[in-house]
């Protein structure tokens, strides 16, 4: 296998969820409610009284679902249903990590969106001239939201905002490309 | 980077989910359709009489019990074996070489993966931008890959963590003479919010 395909494959799972801890709990629901029906049917073979349900009863009650309380019945199947879907829906979705590929030539590079946004955080605070404490930045997938508030009666220069945060981004080489749209308060507070 | 048979787990949760569905909706719609609710009824008979039928018909030995139950019970320790290995399996593929070539026909070379682990960890480790930092091997489809993971010092740009982790990497490519695969992975996380800034520029 040649670099350039682990590559790939590295930086495929890496920005992706291996939905790990949704299988393992699953697997392990699984396991106990598997394992009592084996220690059911044992019990039944050897004859002693059931734990909760014998075999034959469990049996029974799931072939006269219809004559139970429909209320009850509608209810739980719903609830089953409803969870059934929500797991096949994160089985299919992608299940994207809040993570960016940093271009590289010779590493595969993974950067964390917060790490992203605490670094134009600090870039913006300087180019607005404002406490860092005051700049605020939310990177998502394709977009970087920066909200400063400025120090009362320094006005802040929007486009030497906006001219950094864009070289800074465009400095990274992001994989995909983030935009960033930079707000301003209209209020400032005193003494940042 | 790690070899979790991610298929697998989504195959999991696909038959879960499609299981959960296909029962919780025939339960409700047995109750809830009146069309449904009376085909039940009628089918309730049937399938009781069907059922104690294979039971009668299937004894084992002479001890007067189906074989049916006992078979069961193999498939559900046969299941939940298959359950715990695939859970065991999550996880792995850490391997222990670097770099391994047979230089003449007496023997091989190797090269430990704690070699390179070690030696960008000393490069990395003493760097103010990064409040902590870890390197470990894996295998991906047979070729061992160096993961360097680093947390960063809040405000760190990644453009400089990425280079200063990447030279120390050229520095280990000299070191082996040769280029293993790295993955660098930077992350923020609560140690490095409650760090105090960096004072680079």
């Amino acid at each position: 296998m040649s670099t350039p395909g682990i590559y790939r494959r590295i930086a495929r799972r890496e920005t992706h969820s291996p939905r790990s801890l949704l299988a393992i709990v699953l697997a392990v629901l699984l396991i106990v409610v598997i394992a009592w029906l084996g220690t059911e049917i044992v019990i039944a073979l050897l004859g002693a009284p059931a734990l909760l349900v014998a075999p034959v009863d469990t049996f029974t009650s799931a072939v006269n679902l219809v004559q139970a309380p429909a209320g009850i019945v509608a209810a739980a199947g719903i609830v089953a249903a409803v969870i059934g879907l929500v797991l096949i829906i994160a089985a299919i979705a992608p299940g994207r990590r809040a993570r960016h590929l940093l271009q590289s030539e010779r590493t595969v590079v993974v950067v964390d969106n917060e790490v992203i946004a605490s670094a134009l955080a600090r870039h913006s605070s300087v180019a607005g001239s404002v406490d860092p404490d005051n700049a605020s930045v939310s990177v998502s997938h394709r977009h970087a939201a920066v909200h400063l508030t400025p120090t009362s009666g320094i006005p802040v220069d929007r486009d030497a905002v906006t001219g950094e945060v864009a070289r800074q981004l465009e400095s990274y080489r992001l994989t995909p490309p983030v935009r960033a749209r930079v707000r301003i308060s209209e209020n400032g507070r005193i003494g940042a | 980077m790690n070899s979790t048979n991610r298929a697998a787990n989504r195959l999991l949760i696909l038959l879960v989910g499609l299981l959960l569905l296909v029962v919780g909706a025939a339960a409700a719609a047995a109750v809830l359709i009146p069309v449904v609710r009376d085909g039940c009824k009628d089918a309730t008979g049937q399938v009781t009489a069907q059922v104690s039928e294979w039971l009668q018909q299937t004894p084992l030995g002479d001890t007067g019990v189906s074989w049916i139950l006992p078979a069961l019970l193999v498939l559900a320790v046969l299941a939940v074996i298959l359950l715990i290995v695939f859970i065991v399996r999550q996880g792995r593929g850490h391997t222990g070489i670097a770099v391994r070539e047979s230089t003449s026909e007496h023997g091989a070379t190797v090269v430990e993966s704690a070699v390179a682990e070690q030696v960008l960890q000393d490069a990395i480790g003493g760097r103010p931008e990064f409040v902590a930092s870890h390197v470990s091997t894996y295998r991906v489809k047979r070729t061992p890959v160096l993961k360097i993971s680093v947390t960063c010092r809040r405000g760190v740009s990644p453009k400089d963590a990425a280079v200063i982790v990447e030279d120390a990497v050229r520095a280990l490519d000299l070191l082996l003479g040769r280029q293993l695969p790295a993955l660098v992975q930077i992350s923020g996380g609560f140690r490095a919010r409650i760090t105090s800034t960096t004072r680079l520029q």
